[in-house]
Protein backbone atom coordinates (compact mmCIF):
# COMPACT_ATOMS: atom_id res chain seq x y z
CA UNK A 1 0.00 0.00 0.00
CA UNK A 2 2.86 2.40 -0.39
CA UNK A 3 2.09 5.37 -2.48
CA UNK A 4 3.68 6.18 -5.63
CA UNK A 5 4.46 9.76 -4.22
CA UNK A 6 8.59 9.16 -3.60
CA UNK A 7 8.28 8.42 -7.66
CA UNK A 8 7.54 12.50 -8.48
CA UNK A 9 10.48 13.14 -6.79
CA UNK A 10 12.49 11.40 -9.15
CA UNK A 11 13.98 13.14 -12.03
CA UNK A 12 12.19 13.83 -14.86
CA UNK A 13 15.36 13.56 -17.08
CA UNK A 14 14.79 10.61 -20.02
CA UNK A 15 17.90 11.27 -21.51
CA UNK A 16 19.14 7.72 -20.58
CA UNK A 17 16.51 6.04 -22.45
CA UNK A 18 17.04 6.07 -25.95
CA UNK A 19 13.54 4.77 -27.98
CA UNK A 20 14.67 2.12 -30.53
CA UNK A 21 12.66 2.99 -33.12
CA UNK A 22 11.98 0.51 -35.66
CA UNK A 23 10.36 1.60 -38.48
CA UNK A 24 7.60 -0.97 -39.86
CA UNK A 25 6.95 0.68 -43.04
CA UNK A 26 3.22 1.47 -43.24
CA UNK A 27 1.63 -1.73 -44.57
CA UNK A 28 -0.33 0.18 -46.31
CA UNK A 29 2.51 1.43 -48.60
CA UNK A 30 3.13 -1.59 -49.70
CA UNK A 31 -0.16 -2.33 -51.63
CA UNK A 32 0.61 -2.62 -55.10
CA UNK A 33 -1.56 -2.91 -58.25
CA UNK A 34 -2.83 -6.24 -57.43
CA UNK A 35 -4.28 -5.15 -54.53
CA UNK A 36 -5.63 -2.24 -55.87
CA UNK A 37 -7.51 -5.03 -58.91
CA UNK A 38 -8.35 -6.47 -55.88
CA UNK A 39 -10.18 -3.78 -53.96
CA UNK A 40 -12.00 -2.56 -57.32
CA UNK A 41 -13.44 -6.29 -57.58
CA UNK A 42 -14.53 -5.96 -53.94
CA UNK A 43 -15.61 -2.17 -53.74
CA UNK A 44 -19.32 -2.84 -54.70
CA UNK A 45 -19.37 -5.35 -51.65
CA UNK A 46 -18.14 -2.58 -49.69
CA UNK A 47 -21.24 -0.06 -50.58
CA UNK A 48 -23.59 -2.95 -50.00
CA UNK A 49 -21.95 -3.92 -46.55
CA UNK A 50 -20.86 -7.04 -48.10
CA UNK A 51 -17.56 -7.30 -47.08
CA UNK A 52 -15.43 -5.76 -44.57
CA UNK A 53 -12.04 -3.14 -44.96
CA UNK A 54 -9.24 -5.19 -45.93
CA UNK A 55 -6.70 -5.10 -43.47
CA UNK A 56 -4.85 -2.06 -45.19
CA UNK A 57 -7.45 -0.07 -45.67
CA UNK A 58 -8.16 -0.70 -42.00
CA UNK A 59 -4.78 0.30 -40.69
CA UNK A 60 -5.10 3.29 -42.98
CA UNK A 61 -8.28 4.30 -41.62
CA UNK A 62 -7.05 3.50 -37.83
CA UNK A 63 -4.47 6.21 -38.49
CA UNK A 64 -6.47 8.71 -39.62
CA UNK A 65 -8.57 8.24 -36.29
CA UNK A 66 -5.28 8.21 -34.31
CA UNK A 67 -3.67 11.90 -36.09
CA UNK A 68 -7.40 13.12 -35.40
CA UNK A 69 -6.91 11.89 -31.85
CA UNK A 70 -3.02 13.27 -31.34
CA UNK A 71 -4.70 16.65 -32.51
CA UNK A 72 -7.69 16.57 -29.68
CA UNK A 73 -4.85 15.50 -27.22
CA UNK A 74 -0.82 15.68 -27.71
CA UNK A 75 1.86 13.28 -26.88
CA UNK A 76 3.13 13.07 -23.42
CA UNK A 77 6.43 14.03 -24.00
CA UNK A 78 8.16 11.29 -21.41
CA UNK A 79 9.95 9.08 -23.71
CA UNK A 80 10.23 6.68 -20.54
CA UNK A 81 6.47 6.26 -20.34
CA UNK A 82 6.03 5.95 -24.11
CA UNK A 83 8.53 3.39 -24.23
CA UNK A 84 7.21 1.32 -21.45
CA UNK A 85 3.71 1.18 -22.97
CA UNK A 86 4.75 0.55 -25.89
CA UNK A 87 6.86 -2.69 -24.26
CA UNK A 88 3.85 -3.40 -22.49
CA UNK A 89 1.12 -3.38 -25.54
CA UNK A 90 3.21 -5.01 -28.09
CA UNK A 91 4.06 -7.98 -25.32
CA UNK A 92 0.18 -7.97 -25.08
CA UNK A 93 -0.82 -8.22 -29.11
CA UNK A 94 1.75 -10.62 -29.56
CA UNK A 95 -0.33 -13.17 -27.83
CA UNK A 96 -3.56 -12.29 -29.62
CA UNK A 97 -4.67 -13.63 -33.11
CA UNK A 98 -3.24 -10.29 -34.95
CA UNK A 99 -0.26 -10.24 -33.77
CA UNK A 100 1.47 -9.10 -36.93
CA UNK A 101 -0.75 -5.82 -37.26
CA UNK A 102 1.80 -2.76 -36.68
CA UNK A 103 0.75 -2.40 -33.09
CA UNK A 104 1.32 1.35 -31.84
CA UNK A 105 0.90 2.59 -27.93
CA UNK A 106 1.13 6.13 -26.67
CA UNK A 107 0.42 8.54 -23.61
CA UNK A 108 -1.74 10.97 -23.84
CA UNK A 109 -0.53 14.80 -22.25
CA UNK A 110 -4.16 14.82 -20.64
CA UNK A 111 -5.70 14.63 -16.90
CA UNK A 112 -8.76 12.52 -17.82
CA UNK A 113 -9.06 8.93 -17.19
CA UNK A 114 -9.39 7.34 -20.68
CA UNK A 115 -8.31 4.49 -22.97
CA UNK A 116 -8.86 4.75 -26.97
CA UNK A 117 -7.94 2.10 -29.51
CA UNK A 118 -8.37 2.57 -33.23
CA UNK A 119 -8.90 0.21 -36.20
CA UNK A 120 -5.86 -1.32 -37.35
CA UNK A 121 -3.81 -1.22 -33.90
CA UNK A 122 -3.29 2.33 -32.56
CA UNK A 123 -3.59 1.81 -28.84
CA UNK A 124 -3.60 5.32 -26.18
CA UNK A 125 -3.93 5.93 -22.78
CA UNK A 126 -4.32 9.51 -20.99
CA UNK A 127 -1.55 10.13 -19.00
CA UNK A 128 -4.54 10.38 -15.82
CA UNK A 129 -5.93 6.90 -16.03
CA UNK A 130 -1.87 5.99 -16.14
CA UNK A 131 -1.26 7.72 -13.08
CA UNK A 132 -3.97 6.34 -11.11
CA UNK A 133 -2.74 2.85 -11.78
CA UNK A 134 -0.73 0.63 -9.20
CA UNK A 135 1.12 -1.65 -11.43
CA UNK A 136 1.98 -3.04 -14.50
CA UNK A 137 -0.74 -5.50 -14.30
CA UNK A 138 -3.43 -2.86 -13.89
CA UNK A 139 -2.17 -1.34 -17.43
CA UNK A 140 -2.22 -4.60 -19.03
CA UNK A 141 -5.53 -4.76 -18.08
CA UNK A 142 -6.57 -1.74 -19.88
CA UNK A 143 -4.12 -2.05 -22.92
CA UNK A 144 -5.81 -6.01 -23.52
CA UNK A 145 -8.86 -4.55 -23.66
CA UNK A 146 -8.32 -1.59 -25.73
CA UNK A 147 -6.46 -4.64 -28.16
CA UNK A 148 -9.42 -6.62 -27.68
CA UNK A 149 -11.65 -4.18 -29.51
CA UNK A 150 -8.81 -3.79 -32.29
CA UNK A 151 -8.83 -7.79 -32.76
CA UNK A 152 -12.99 -7.61 -33.08
CA UNK A 153 -12.65 -4.49 -35.15
CA UNK A 154 -15.52 -3.40 -32.91
CA UNK A 155 -15.25 0.48 -34.12
CA UNK A 156 -15.50 -0.68 -38.02
CA UNK A 157 -18.95 -2.71 -36.52
CA UNK A 158 -20.10 0.33 -35.36
CA UNK A 159 -19.58 2.49 -37.88
CA UNK A 160 -21.75 0.51 -40.53
CA UNK A 161 -24.71 1.00 -38.32
CA UNK A 162 -24.07 4.57 -37.50
CA UNK A 163 -24.53 7.72 -39.57
CA UNK A 164 -21.55 7.85 -41.06
CA UNK A 165 -21.93 4.39 -42.47
CA UNK A 166 -22.50 6.92 -46.14
CA UNK A 167 -19.27 7.71 -45.54
CA UNK A 168 -18.07 4.39 -45.52
CA UNK A 169 -19.73 3.60 -48.49
CA UNK A 170 -17.71 6.38 -50.19
CA UNK A 171 -14.25 5.78 -49.08
CA UNK A 172 -14.82 1.97 -50.53
CA UNK A 173 -15.87 3.85 -53.86
CA UNK A 174 -12.85 6.30 -53.51
CA UNK A 175 -10.33 3.05 -53.33
CA UNK A 176 -11.00 2.19 -57.30
CA UNK A 177 -9.47 5.33 -58.53
CA UNK A 178 -6.82 6.28 -56.36
CA UNK A 179 -4.06 3.88 -54.63
CA UNK A 180 -2.30 3.45 -52.85
CA UNK A 181 -4.61 4.14 -49.57
CA UNK A 182 -2.16 6.34 -48.29
CA UNK A 183 0.59 8.22 -50.20
CA UNK A 184 2.51 8.23 -46.92
CA UNK A 185 1.95 8.43 -42.80
CA UNK A 186 -0.50 11.42 -42.55
CA UNK A 187 -1.80 11.99 -45.59
CA UNK A 188 -5.16 10.07 -46.16
CA UNK A 189 -6.57 10.08 -49.66
CA UNK A 190 -9.50 12.39 -49.25
CA UNK A 191 -12.36 10.09 -48.56
CA UNK A 192 -10.68 8.40 -46.36
CA UNK A 193 -10.10 11.20 -44.61
CA UNK A 194 -13.87 12.17 -44.34
CA UNK A 195 -14.43 8.45 -43.21
CA UNK A 196 -11.56 8.76 -40.44
CA UNK A 197 -13.69 11.91 -39.51
CA UNK A 198 -17.02 10.83 -39.41
CA UNK A 199 -15.16 7.16 -37.55
CA UNK A 200 -13.61 10.04 -34.80
CA UNK A 201 -16.81 11.76 -34.17
CA UNK A 202 -17.98 8.10 -32.31
CA UNK A 203 -15.57 8.18 -29.59
CA UNK A 204 -17.90 10.74 -27.98
CA UNK A 205 -20.90 8.22 -28.46
CA UNK A 206 -18.95 5.15 -27.77
CA UNK A 207 -19.22 1.72 -28.74
CA UNK A 208 -22.21 -1.44 -28.62
CA UNK A 209 -22.23 -2.09 -24.60
CA UNK A 210 -21.88 -5.66 -25.76
CA UNK A 211 -18.97 -4.86 -27.48
CA UNK A 212 -17.70 -3.16 -24.24
CA UNK A 213 -18.31 -6.24 -22.39
CA UNK A 214 -16.41 -8.49 -24.70
CA UNK A 215 -13.65 -6.38 -24.41
CA UNK A 216 -13.43 -6.42 -21.11
CA UNK A 217 -13.58 -10.78 -21.40
CA UNK A 218 -11.24 -10.76 -23.64
CA UNK A 219 -8.98 -8.52 -22.11
CA UNK A 220 -8.76 -10.43 -19.01
CA UNK A 221 -8.12 -13.58 -21.15
CA UNK A 222 -4.80 -11.61 -22.76
CA UNK A 223 -3.90 -10.39 -19.81
CA UNK A 224 -3.56 -14.17 -18.54
CA UNK A 225 -2.01 -14.95 -21.18
CA UNK A 226 0.55 -12.38 -21.30
CA UNK A 227 1.80 -13.88 -17.98
CA UNK A 228 0.22 -11.18 -15.84
CA UNK A 229 -2.17 -11.04 -12.79
CA UNK A 230 -5.23 -11.41 -14.83
CA UNK A 231 -7.14 -9.01 -12.12
CA UNK A 232 -5.40 -6.17 -12.91
CA UNK A 233 -8.87 -4.63 -15.51
CA UNK A 234 -11.81 -5.26 -13.10
CA UNK A 235 -8.77 -3.38 -10.20
CA UNK A 236 -8.79 -0.72 -12.31
CA UNK A 237 -12.81 -0.82 -12.82
CA UNK A 238 -13.02 -0.67 -8.68
CA UNK A 239 -10.62 2.18 -8.72
CA UNK A 240 -12.46 4.01 -10.60
CA UNK A 241 -15.78 3.11 -9.18
CA UNK A 242 -14.73 5.63 -6.16
CA UNK A 243 -14.83 8.55 -8.22
CA UNK A 244 -17.77 10.91 -8.54
CA UNK A 245 -19.05 10.12 -11.73
CA UNK A 246 -19.69 13.61 -12.21
CA UNK A 247 -15.81 14.37 -12.09
CA UNK A 248 -14.82 15.93 -15.31
CA UNK A 249 -11.84 13.60 -16.07
CA UNK A 250 -14.41 10.71 -16.05
CA UNK A 251 -16.75 12.18 -18.35
CA UNK A 252 -16.51 11.14 -21.53
CA UNK A 253 -15.70 7.55 -20.35
CA UNK A 254 -18.92 7.29 -18.24
CA UNK A 255 -20.65 8.46 -21.31
CA UNK A 256 -19.36 6.13 -23.48
CA UNK A 257 -18.87 2.83 -21.26
CA UNK A 258 -21.47 0.64 -20.20
CA UNK A 259 -21.87 1.37 -16.22
CA UNK A 260 -18.83 0.21 -14.32
CA UNK A 261 -21.34 -2.04 -11.64
CA UNK A 262 -22.33 -4.44 -14.85
CA UNK A 263 -18.80 -4.59 -16.21
CA UNK A 264 -18.03 -5.95 -12.92
CA UNK A 265 -20.85 -8.23 -12.66
CA UNK A 266 -20.05 -9.52 -15.85
CA UNK A 267 -16.73 -9.81 -15.22
CA UNK A 268 -16.97 -11.96 -11.60
CA UNK A 269 -19.41 -14.53 -13.34
CA UNK A 270 -16.39 -15.46 -16.03
CA UNK A 271 -13.95 -15.12 -14.01
CA UNK A 272 -14.10 -17.91 -11.25
CA UNK A 273 -12.52 -21.35 -11.90
CA UNK A 274 -11.05 -21.01 -15.26
CA UNK A 275 -8.39 -18.06 -13.64
CA UNK A 276 -7.19 -19.53 -10.24
CA UNK A 277 -4.01 -20.71 -12.25
CA UNK A 278 -2.81 -17.43 -13.23
CA UNK A 279 -3.55 -15.44 -10.37
CA UNK A 280 -0.52 -15.18 -8.78
CA UNK A 281 0.89 -14.36 -12.05
CA UNK A 282 3.15 -11.24 -11.64
CA UNK A 283 1.65 -7.75 -11.41
CA UNK A 284 5.06 -6.18 -12.27
CA UNK A 285 4.37 -3.25 -9.22
CA UNK A 286 8.54 -2.54 -8.66
CA UNK A 287 8.63 -1.86 -12.67
CA UNK A 288 5.27 0.04 -13.20
CA UNK A 289 7.01 2.32 -10.50
CA UNK A 290 10.07 3.02 -12.01
CA UNK A 291 9.12 3.50 -15.49
CA UNK A 292 5.70 6.08 -14.69
CA UNK A 293 7.44 8.88 -13.06
CA UNK A 294 6.40 11.60 -14.49
CA UNK A 295 5.22 14.64 -12.35
CA UNK A 296 1.45 14.21 -11.77
CA UNK A 297 0.49 17.76 -13.20
CA UNK A 298 -0.44 17.93 -17.19
CA UNK A 299 0.77 20.60 -19.07
CA UNK A 300 4.33 21.21 -17.58
CA UNK B 1 6.35 22.17 -9.58
CA UNK B 2 6.62 23.13 -5.85
CA UNK B 3 3.24 23.29 -4.98
CA UNK B 4 2.97 19.81 -6.68
CA UNK B 5 5.54 18.36 -4.43
CA UNK B 6 3.94 20.37 -1.52
CA UNK B 7 0.39 18.51 -2.13
CA UNK B 8 2.14 15.58 -2.63
CA UNK B 9 3.77 15.60 0.58
CA UNK B 10 0.81 16.45 2.28
CA UNK B 11 -0.57 13.11 1.03
CA UNK B 12 1.90 11.52 2.31
CA UNK B 13 1.92 12.64 5.19
CA UNK B 14 -1.88 12.04 5.74
CA UNK B 15 -2.24 8.31 4.95
CA UNK B 16 1.55 7.63 5.35
CA UNK B 17 1.14 7.16 9.15
CA UNK B 18 -2.72 6.64 10.16
CA UNK B 19 -4.28 3.84 7.61
CA UNK B 20 -7.74 5.39 5.84
CA UNK B 21 -9.80 2.75 4.39
CA UNK B 22 -11.96 2.62 1.80
CA UNK B 23 -15.11 1.65 2.02
CA UNK B 24 -16.87 -1.22 -0.11
CA UNK B 25 -19.72 -3.53 0.33
CA UNK B 26 -20.54 -7.08 -0.76
CA UNK B 27 -22.71 -7.29 -3.40
CA UNK B 28 -23.30 -11.25 -2.77
CA UNK B 29 -23.21 -13.46 -0.23
CA UNK B 30 -19.75 -13.97 0.53
CA UNK B 31 -17.00 -15.94 3.14
CA UNK B 32 -13.91 -13.93 4.65
CA UNK B 33 -11.20 -16.35 4.59
CA UNK B 34 -8.49 -16.22 7.04
CA UNK B 35 -5.73 -16.24 3.89
CA UNK B 36 -6.29 -14.78 0.07
CA UNK B 37 -7.22 -18.82 -0.82
CA UNK B 38 -10.37 -20.46 -1.61
CA UNK B 39 -9.20 -23.43 0.67
CA UNK B 40 -8.25 -21.29 3.44
CA UNK B 41 -10.49 -21.06 6.50
CA UNK B 42 -13.55 -19.54 6.86
CA UNK B 43 -13.93 -16.61 9.23
CA UNK B 44 -17.03 -15.90 8.64
CA UNK B 45 -20.11 -15.22 6.12
CA UNK B 46 -21.56 -12.07 5.06
CA UNK B 47 -24.47 -11.32 3.96
CA UNK B 48 -25.50 -9.78 0.78
CA UNK B 49 -24.82 -5.51 0.72
CA UNK B 50 -22.17 -6.02 4.10
CA UNK B 51 -19.81 -3.15 4.66
CA UNK B 52 -16.12 -3.33 4.65
CA UNK B 53 -13.12 -1.33 5.12
CA UNK B 54 -10.48 -2.22 2.71
CA UNK B 55 -7.44 -2.77 3.86
CA UNK B 56 -5.50 -4.04 0.48
CA UNK B 57 -5.87 -6.38 -2.52
CA UNK B 58 -3.48 -9.02 -3.47
CA UNK B 59 -4.42 -10.85 -6.84
CA UNK B 60 -7.87 -11.88 -6.70
CA UNK B 61 -8.35 -11.37 -2.75
CA UNK B 62 -9.15 -8.13 -1.21
CA UNK B 63 -8.40 -8.27 2.36
CA UNK B 64 -10.99 -6.46 4.83
CA UNK B 65 -12.33 -5.31 7.89
CA UNK B 66 -15.92 -6.40 8.61
CA UNK B 67 -17.92 -6.03 11.92
CA UNK B 68 -17.07 -9.80 12.67
CA UNK B 69 -13.66 -10.64 11.26
CA UNK B 70 -10.69 -9.12 9.64
CA UNK B 71 -9.69 -11.65 6.87
CA UNK B 72 -9.88 -12.06 2.67
CA UNK B 73 -12.99 -12.03 0.29
CA UNK B 74 -12.95 -12.37 -3.56
CA UNK B 75 -12.03 -8.83 -5.27
CA UNK B 76 -15.39 -9.23 -7.14
CA UNK B 77 -17.50 -10.06 -4.20
CA UNK B 78 -16.66 -6.14 -3.81
CA UNK B 79 -18.19 -2.81 -4.97
CA UNK B 80 -16.68 0.34 -4.35
CA UNK B 81 -18.45 3.36 -2.66
CA UNK B 82 -17.90 6.69 -4.28
CA UNK B 83 -15.80 9.07 -2.20
CA UNK B 84 -16.29 11.88 -4.27
CA UNK B 85 -13.85 14.14 -5.28
CA UNK B 86 -11.33 13.98 -3.41
CA UNK B 87 -11.24 10.29 -2.31
CA UNK B 88 -8.85 9.80 1.33
CA UNK B 89 -4.85 9.03 0.93
CA UNK B 90 -3.93 5.97 1.94
CA UNK B 91 -7.02 3.70 0.75
CA UNK B 92 -6.97 1.05 -2.28
CA UNK B 93 -5.54 2.90 -4.82
CA UNK B 94 -3.62 6.05 -2.99
CA UNK B 95 -2.93 7.26 -6.10
CA UNK B 96 -6.30 8.51 -6.92
CA UNK B 97 -6.10 10.71 -4.00
CA UNK B 98 -3.18 12.37 -4.72
CA UNK B 99 -4.20 12.88 -8.43
CA UNK B 100 -6.90 14.23 -6.94
CA UNK B 101 -5.90 16.48 -4.28
CA UNK B 102 -3.55 18.17 -7.07
CA UNK B 103 -7.03 18.62 -9.62
CA UNK B 104 -8.55 20.67 -6.69
CA UNK B 105 -5.51 22.30 -6.00
CA UNK B 106 -5.20 23.50 -9.27
CA UNK B 107 -1.79 24.44 -10.78
CA UNK B 108 -0.55 28.26 -11.17
CA UNK B 109 -3.83 29.34 -9.43
CA UNK B 110 -5.88 27.86 -12.33
CA UNK B 111 -9.69 26.83 -11.07
CA UNK B 112 -10.00 23.01 -9.86
CA UNK B 113 -11.20 21.58 -13.19
CA UNK B 114 -8.76 23.04 -15.35
CA UNK B 115 -6.14 19.89 -14.98
CA UNK B 116 -8.69 17.75 -15.91
CA UNK B 117 -11.20 19.28 -18.28
CA UNK B 118 -10.76 15.77 -20.71
CA UNK B 119 -10.40 15.46 -24.62
CA UNK B 120 -12.82 17.98 -25.31
CA UNK B 121 -16.13 16.66 -27.60
CA UNK B 122 -15.66 19.30 -29.70
CA UNK B 123 -12.37 18.31 -31.09
CA UNK B 124 -13.75 14.41 -32.04
CA UNK B 125 -16.83 16.05 -33.70
CA UNK B 126 -14.43 18.69 -35.66
CA UNK B 127 -11.67 16.73 -35.86
CA UNK B 128 -8.08 18.29 -37.04
CA UNK B 129 -5.50 15.78 -38.29
CA UNK B 130 -2.07 16.05 -36.53
CA UNK B 131 0.57 14.47 -39.05
CA UNK B 132 3.62 15.44 -36.76
CA UNK B 133 2.24 13.77 -33.67
CA UNK B 134 1.21 10.95 -35.54
CA UNK B 135 4.98 10.05 -36.85
CA UNK B 136 6.29 10.81 -33.52
CA UNK B 137 4.01 7.90 -32.56
CA UNK B 138 5.11 5.99 -35.26
CA UNK B 139 8.12 6.63 -34.68
CA UNK B 140 7.75 5.17 -31.06
CA UNK B 141 7.07 1.68 -32.36
CA UNK B 142 9.33 -0.70 -30.78
CA UNK B 143 11.12 -4.25 -32.05
CA UNK B 144 9.88 -7.58 -30.98
CA UNK B 145 13.04 -8.42 -29.86
CA UNK B 146 13.29 -6.19 -27.45
CA UNK B 147 9.71 -7.22 -26.03
CA UNK B 148 10.78 -10.43 -25.64
CA UNK B 149 13.82 -9.34 -23.27
CA UNK B 150 11.53 -7.29 -21.78
CA UNK B 151 8.40 -10.14 -20.85
CA UNK B 152 11.73 -12.25 -19.42
CA UNK B 153 12.77 -9.17 -17.00
CA UNK B 154 8.95 -8.79 -15.50
CA UNK B 155 9.14 -12.56 -15.27
CA UNK B 156 6.37 -12.96 -17.49
CA UNK B 157 5.90 -16.16 -19.33
CA UNK B 158 3.54 -16.80 -22.20
CA UNK B 159 0.51 -19.30 -21.49
CA UNK B 160 -2.32 -20.05 -23.65
CA UNK B 161 -5.96 -19.74 -22.85
CA UNK B 162 -8.89 -19.54 -24.84
CA UNK B 163 -11.61 -16.83 -24.90
CA UNK B 164 -14.24 -17.16 -22.69
CA UNK B 165 -17.75 -17.12 -23.52
CA UNK B 166 -20.07 -14.35 -22.91
CA UNK B 167 -22.30 -15.15 -20.02
CA UNK B 168 -25.69 -16.24 -20.51
CA UNK B 169 -26.93 -13.61 -17.91
CA UNK B 170 -25.32 -10.98 -20.44
CA UNK B 171 -27.84 -11.33 -23.47
CA UNK B 172 -24.87 -11.06 -25.40
CA UNK B 173 -24.37 -13.76 -28.54
CA UNK B 174 -21.98 -16.28 -27.98
CA UNK B 175 -19.13 -15.83 -30.33
CA UNK B 176 -17.38 -18.76 -31.69
CA UNK B 177 -14.50 -18.53 -29.73
CA UNK B 178 -11.18 -19.80 -30.09
CA UNK B 179 -7.57 -20.58 -28.71
CA UNK B 180 -4.74 -18.48 -29.70
CA UNK B 181 -2.22 -21.04 -31.68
Amino acid sequence: MKTLVSLTVLALGCSACAVAPMMIGSAVSKMDMNDVQNLVSRVQKVSDGQRDLTEPEEIALGEGVASNMLGAAPLLQDKRAQRYVNQVGLWLAMQTERADLPWHFAVLDDNEFNAFATPGGYVFITRGLLLSMRNEAELAGVLAHEIAHVLRKHHLQAIKTSNARSALAEAASSFMAQAPVTAKVGQLTPALAKLANAMTEMYTRGLDKNDEYEADRMGVVIAARAGYDPYGLPAVLQSLQTVNPNYPGLALMFKTHPSIASRLDLLAQVMDKPFDAYENQPNGVARFKAQVTMPRLAGK
Amino acid sequence: MKRVLAVLMATAAAGGGVFAAELAYTVRPTEVKARPFTDASTLASLGESSKVDVLQRQASWIQVKADRATGWVKMLSLRFDQLGNAPRAGGANSNLAVLFNIASTGSGGSTPTTGVKGISEEALRNPRANPTQLKQMNDLQIAAAEVQTFARAGKLSAKTMAYLPAPAAAGAPVLAQGAKK
